[in-house]
């Protein structure tokens, strides 16, 4: 069966080719890929409308087919490539034109050190708005297991920008911290 | 350097809370969190501000544009 070409359809997967694109360049490093990501994850969504349910929601349907793509590929190119973390910051460094803002280098760089599980976890609950909940129905783990990777990935991120202050290091305030969550 | 006296100690107290609470990963206090966060939210907001490249509104609408034909000669 053919699924209706629904006009609101249309829209709401163009509405969320934005936000595909920031989390697939995020995740991946490098633009050209992440557009060629999105462009399979349209293809993939349409050719499987019919297992979307209607009422769900279509972004995290549309993040799910993403991220699986994207860990397909990621695999076959393990093979490949030794130390993908290490290929994947050189790639961020020699895209100058796509980091328009300085501001944002040191960022990316220290989010491109992040264990793969941790970036994602952390891109879909810390940017793209996602609950936790929702990130683990995605990421197809428990929700444990994403607070956990957020976490880590928020700590890791903190210590390589040099976030805290040194005094904010101590192991009280870490006590305060852990009570406190 | 401050930079690296900075991730000695944060090392040093990843490993004490692992040793007392295996099972809670350390938190980061809440100033911190936030800073990241926001760093986080302002790249990705500038992500999110690039237009939309041509491809994805032009594969769109071939999509359109076949199912409105399948449609017609039904």
């Amino acid at each position: 069966m053919t699924p209706e070409p629904e006009p609101e359809l249309r829209e709401a997967l163009l509405a969320a080719v934005p936000s595909l694109r920031a989390f697939a360049i995020s995740l991946s490093g490098q633009v050209d890929r992440a557009d060629d990501l999105v462009q399979d994850t349209l293809l993939r969504a349409l050719a499987n409308l019919h297992r979307f349910e209607p009422g769900t929601n279509l972004n995290a349907w549309l993040f799910t087919i993403l991220r699986n793509l994207f860990h397909s590929e990621y695999r076959k190119r393990r093979r490949e490539v030794e130390d993908p973390d290490g290929s994947y910051a050189g790639r961020l460094k020699v895209q100058p034109e796509q980091s328009s803002h300085l501001d944002f280098e040191d960022f990316r760089s220290a989010l491109a050190k992040l264990p793969a599980d941790q970036r994602e976890a952390l891109l879909l609950v810390g940017a793209s708005g996602f609950s936790y909940e929702e990130a683990a129905h995605i990421c197809g783990c428990a929700v444990g297991t994403i607070k956990s990777r957020v976490n880590r990935a928020r700590f890791r991120l903190a210590s390589l920008l040099n976030v805290e202050d040194i005094d904010d290091l101590g192991p009280d305030s870490m006590t305060r911290a852990a009570l406190q969550g | 350097m401050t930079v690296d006296k900075g991730n000695k100690l944060a090392r040093v107290v990843l490993e004490n809370s692992r040793g007392s609470t295996p099972a809670t990963d350390p938190k980061l206090d809440t100033g911190s969190q936030k800073r990241i966060g926001d760093q986080l939210r302002a790249m990705y907001d500038e992500l999110m501000q690039q237009p939309v490249p041509d491809r994805f509104r032009d594969l769109l609408d071939q999509l359109d544009k076949k199912n409105g034909a399948k449609e017609g000669s039904q």
